[in-house]
This record gives C-alpha cells, sequence and structure tokens, in this order.
C-alpha cells in the first residue's frame, strides 16, 4: 500500500499559478522550487511525498478523470465547461473573476440571436434555462471583437475587473457563474487514499481561511 | 458525413473489442460468474430490450433520460435495459414468484445508456450482478458486500476499497433539521456528486441554524473505520432515528467474521440514488480509476412497483471498468501457446490427426491449410504467431520451436 502515501496534484501553468503556489507554501508546502523558471513539468517533494503536474488548465479535469493525476486545482468556469465527474472538494477562492454575458453599451435586453464565446456548453446550459433562441459561435480568444464586428449579438467571457470590455465598448449585462480555483479529486483516489486527501483538504481549508480573515 | 462513409467507423461509447482483449473479458466474465455460483447464486437471463415500463421504477429514473426507447412494429414502447435490476425483480415475482425466499440470482451481460454530451462515457457496458431477494436482515447487507470483495479477490485485485454508507443517514440528519423538499433534494444531489462546494455555499443560503450547518457539512467528511460510527452518533440530535447506524455496525460485524472488513470504509456522505436504494449502499473504488469498480445496496421498494412488496438487495460489477484496471495493472492473462500444424502433399491425413488429438488434449493448434515445403511452412507458421511448428511428411513429425523456449515432444 505505499504507493498510495503519494498524491499526485495537477497544478494550473500561467496566470494562477503564483497565487497557487502562495496558498501551497501557507498551508506549509514548500513548493518553491515549482517557481524555478524550468521547463520541467513534474516534480516531486519527498518529504511531504507529493508529486506535481504542470499542465494547461483546460488538461486538468482530464489528467484528474483518468487518474493520472490523483487531485488537481483548476477554475469552475473549466469544470463547467468540462463536466467531468470529479469530486469538488474546497473552493481556493483564487483567482476570483466571473463568466458573464455582455453586449454592446446600449443594445438593449438580448432577446435571441448569435453568441460567441470560448465556452460553449456553459452558453448553452444558460440561455437553454432561459428560453432564449440562440446559436453559439466558438471562438478560441478576443471574444471582446465578436460584437464589434457584428459576428455575433452577445458574448460569455470571463472578466475580472471589467476593464477589458469597458475598453471596447462593451457592458455586462447577466452573471452566468462566479468563478475560483477548485480543488478536485478522482473519485477512486477519493476513496482509496481517504487519510492523504482528508489531510491535504484539511490544511488547504486553513490556508484558505486564513487568507479570507486577512483581508 | 453521408452514410456511405460511416461504414467503417462506430458510434461513440461503444467499442470493438480485439482479439487480446475479448477473450480475456470472457475469461473474466466466466471467472465471476463461478464465484457468484459457489456461493449459491443460480443465473438468469432476461432479453437486451423489453417493455418500458418495466423500468419506470428503476435506479435509472435518477438518470432519467438516459434510457434508449423505441417504438416497436406495433407502437408499443421498448427500452434498451439500463440495468438488470428491474428485469431480475420482473422475474422473481412472475416465473418465480412461487420459489422459497430469499431467492439468489445472478447475471451478466450489457446495459446501454445514453451518454450524450459526455466525453469518454459508454454507451453500451458490461455488467455482471447478483440480486438475493426476499431477505431484509443485515446479514443479506453483509453477503452481498462479501460476496463483492470475494468477486474482486478472485480477479487478483487487492488494492481496493469498498466504501459503505446508508442513506437513512443523511434523511435522518435532514429530517432532524427540518431540511425538506426541494432543499433536501439538493442537498442529496450534491452528497452524491461529493460536491462540497455547492454544498457548502446551500448550507449558507439556506441560513440553517448554526449547529444544523456544522452537522450537515461534516457528515461527507466522516470516513473511516468503525469509529465513524461514534462519531456520526454525535452528530445526530436526541431523539433521532439512529436505526442507520444500528444497521451499518451490525453489517460491519457480520464482516469481521467474513473475515473482509478491512476492505471497508464507512463513507457516510455515500448516498446514491436517494429515492430509489432505502438502505445500505456501497461502491468499490482501485487507486486511479474514477469510476466505481462495482456498486449496490438495498432497495427494498422497487418489487413493490411490480405487485409484491419484498426487501431486496444487490450489487453489479462493471465489467470493462474492471477489464481496463486488468490491462493497467498488466493482468491480463497472456494468450495461450498456439502451435501449427503444415504437412506437405503426402501427410495431410496424419497432420490432421495430431492435431487434433492436441486439441483434444487442451493445447491450441492452427491445421494449414494447404500443403507447403517445410521451409515455407516454417515462416508461415510465424507470421501466425505460432510458437511451435509441427512438420508432417513422409518420415513422420519434426518439431521446430520458434519461441526459443524449449517445448517438451509434442510429435508423438
Amino acid at each position: 500500500m505505499s504507493a498510495n502515501d503519494w498524491l499526485t496534484i495537477a497544478l494550473a501553468k500561467g496566470r494562477i499559478l503564483p497565487p497557487t503556489l502562495e496558498l501551497l507554501e501557507r498551508a506549509g508546502i514548500g513548493c518553491g522550487r515549482l517557481r524555478e523558471k524550468t521547463r520541467k513539468l513534474v516534480f516531486s517533494l519527498d518529504e511531504v511525498k507529493l508529486r506535481f503536474i504542470m499542465a494547461k488548465p483546460a488538461d486538468i479535469p482530464t489528467y484528474v478523470e483518468y487518474g493520472t493525476a490523483d487531485l488537481g486545482i483548476v477554475g469552475k468556469d473549466i469544470l463547467l465547461e468540462e463536466e467531468r465527474e470529479l469530486y469538488e472538494l474546497l473552493d481556493l477562492k483564487l483567482g476570483y473573476c466571473r463568466l458573464v454575458v455582455a453586449q454592446k453599451i446600449g443594445s438593449g435586453p438580448f432577446a435571441g440571436g448569435y453568441v460567441a464565446t470560448k465556452y460553449p456548453r456553459s452558453t448553452e446550459r444558460h440561455f437553454q434555462q432561459r428560453g432564449k433562441q440562440f446559436e453559439v459561435i466558438k471562438l478560441h480568444g478576443s471574444i471582446e471583437l465578436a460584437p464589434l464586428l457584428n459576428l455575433a449579438d452577445v458574448i460569455v467571457d470571463l472578466v475580472s475587473t471589467g476593464r477589458t470590455l469597458k475598453d471596447n465598448n462593451l457592458e455586462e449585462v447577466e452573471t452566468v457563474a462566479h468563478v475560483t480555483s477548485r480543488l478536485v479529486a478522482n473519485p477512486g483516489s477519493y476513496q482509496v487514499k481517504g487519510a492523504r486527501v482528508a489531510w491535504l483538504v484539511g490544511v488547504l481549508e486553513k490556508a484558505v481561511d486564513s487568507e479570507v480573515t486577512l483581508c | 458525413m453521408n452514410e456511405k462513409a460511416r461504414r467503417l467507423l462506430i458510434p461513440d461509447g461503444v467499442r470493438d473489442l480485439l482479439p487480446g482483449f475479448a477473450g480475456p473479458k470472457r475469461e473474466m466474465e466466466n471467472r465471476i460468474q463461478e464465484v457468484f455460483g459457489r456461493w449459491g447464486y443460480r443465473e438468469v437471463a432476461t432479453p437486451a430490450f423489453e417493455y418500458s415500463a418495466v423500468f419506470d421504477g428503476d435506479a435509472n429514473g435518477e438518470q432519467e433520460g438516459k434510457v434508449y426507447r423505441f417504438l416497436d412494429e406495433r407502437g408499443r414502447t421498448m427500452a434498451l435495459r439500463p440495468d438488470f435490476t428491474s428485469p431480475l425483480a420482473r422475474v422473481a415475482v412472475t416465473h418465480l414468484s412461487n420459489e422459497p425466499k430469499p431467492l439468489r440470482l445472478c447475471y451478466g451481460g450489457n446495459v446501454y445508456r445514453h451518454a450524450s454530451g459526455q466525453q469518454g462515457r459508454q454507451r453500451e457496458m458490461a455488467q455482471a450482478g447478483v440480486e438475493l431477494i426476499g431477505s431484509g436482515c443485515a446479514g443479506s447487507d453483509a453477503e452481498i458486500i462479501a460476496l463483492a470483495v470475494d468477486v474482486l479477490r478472485a480477479l487478483k485485485l487487492d488494492d481496493f476499497t469498498l466504501c459503505l454508507g446508508h442513506v437513512g443517514f443523511l434523511q435522518a440528519v435532514l429530517d432532524a433539521h427540518g431540511v425538506t423538499g426541494i432543499a433536501g433534494e439538493r442537498i442529496n444531489h450534491f452528497f452524491n456528486r461529493k460536491d462540497f462546494v455547492s454544498l457548502k455555499e446551500l448550507s449558507s443560503e439556506l441560513q440553517l441554524p448554526a449547529f444544523s450547518r456544522e452537522s450537515i457539512l461534516r457528515l461527507p467528511t466522516l470516513r473511516g473505520g468503525r469509529e465513524v460510527l461514534a462519531e456520526a452518533d454525535v452528530l445526530l440530535p436526541p431523539g433521532t432515528d439512529r436505526g442507520s447506524l444500528a444497521t451499518l455496525d451490525e453489517i460491519w460485524q457480520v464482516l469481521e467474521d467474513y473475515g473482509v472488513s478491512r476492505f471497508i470504509t464507512f463513507d457516510l456522505g455515500l448516498v446514491r440514488a436517494l429515492d430509489y436504494y432505502t438502505g445500505m449502499v456501497f461502491e468499490g473504488y482501485t487507486g486511479g480509476l474514477g469510476f466505481p469498480l462495482c456498486g449496490g445496496g438495498r432497495y427494498d421498494r422497487l418489487l413493490g412497483h411490480f405487485g409484491q412488496n419484498s426487501p431486496a438487495v444487490g450489487f453489479a460489477i462493471n465489467t470493462d471498468h474492471l477489464l481496463l484496471v486488468q490491462q493497467r495493472l498488466k493482468k491480463l492473462p497472456p494468450s495461450p501457446a498456439l502451435l501449427f500444424a503444415a504437412y506437405n502433399e503426402k501427410a495431410r491425413a496424419e497432420a490432421i490427426a495430431r492435431a487434433q488429438e492436441l486439441r483434444d488434449s487442451g493445447l491450441a493448434v492452427i491445421i494449414d491449410t494447404k500443403a507447403r515445403a517445410s521451409g515455407e511452412a516454417r515462416d508461415e507458421a510465424g507470421q501466425r504467431g505460432a510458437s511451435l511448428l509441427l512438420y508432417f511428411d513422409e518420415s513422420g513429425c519434426s518439431q521446430t520451436d520458434l519461441a526459443g523456449e524449449a517445448s517438451s515432444d509434442v510429435c508423438q
């Protein structure tokens, strides 16, 4: 059962990595080595028997679902979009932003039409529940362009400060979801490595709560 | 894509099992049925499709919209079976209604469910399972769990955990705190998915008293050995029904006698489909595999749908998932050694006779389809993946080893 002592955790590369590492450190997991500028994608911390995989955010649910990683830290936007059967153990309250519907300023209520987004499934769910007629146009970036160039009537995209929207003469009209980073688990790992997972949830939960009181 | 282009494809969610998998899978299924048989369970086979109404009270009510339905030529609604439990309940109250209870029945075969929009989900899945119908005691709950352990061990798995819970426990907690209706259903749903984040959000939203909130949120964290039952006791306000905890304790004691309690982890947050299960529920997991290997529980209301109230308990094992695990652990049995019998124009009869003798003795032998020279026969045998070539000509039989292992003389 010795292999059961190790936990593999998939972390998202990019914007969300520094605050994630800070949180892990506050939880007593010294992961300074992960900050080094290397191309390495796998790190082992022997002292605490943790292994970290660096992955593209959208791939994290896949790594966790297939058990390559026992756990993952990933944004709720991706969880909503991927619809995997993972256990969502903890809200890490990192990287807060919102998935919103936005449109050109002053264009009146959206009655239906074309929606440009990187998040087709979340978008479909949102508008279906509201009984709107719509068609999704999937884009991979610069979503704000779509209404300006009349490719779409509205967009569904992530916003944190709202700055990009404003700069492009867009305004937010509805919130689809509130997004933060979540700790997710592979159901098999959650059950078979129960004690280790409970330990990690415990230390992270404390670290999250201490952060909140500081604010 | 036009129809013609689809000729070479198969739809998502179904698959072809190729040599090297189909055989081991069948062998695994045979081994599972063998274990069921040794516990006194008798196999029944039911049709792949039957009247849709049979599945009305099914666990897959939980997965409503996942049943494949179609109309037959007389306009009647049919359903491809989404599981075996309802068909077996139907068999129990019709053909077998006069047999003394409890009935011990087992089955194996494919089930079908819609899996639209979900990546990597199978629409055709192989299952094997048992139902113990007509007994409501903890001993029969324990029998089902011990049998599940026995099956997994017969398949040479040892790194697995069976999580054991009871739907009555969550229900008692919710009742005690006066959480009913939609709120209760949502809490159950989040428990089922182990979505602790939404659970926490919902509990603040509901503005429950601190004590209730604490007790509902602590629940899913209660996991471990028998000590968990005592911890759980504290979460229930005085005067609440503690029947579920007593039942779990009783099951545990029986499992101790079976010598399998070390495979059990209590997980009081495990609820599965609350409107279907009525007592203990369990799921089997192995490391890294994101879906349960097996699962089951007590469903005392189902037979009522077929007009005969009777307690029942059962479990099903997903043989496709098991195959995946065996493959990962490299525990798939190797294909048996293959012999190749070739011959020249004069010796076909001898070759066929000897090859058949060897087949009768249990070996796998391919008989060549035409006469060849011995050199050519050797190439042919190699291409067929044979480990041994038997070549027959006027001078008799000669044996050539192709796998580089010393083998006994099979010519004679």
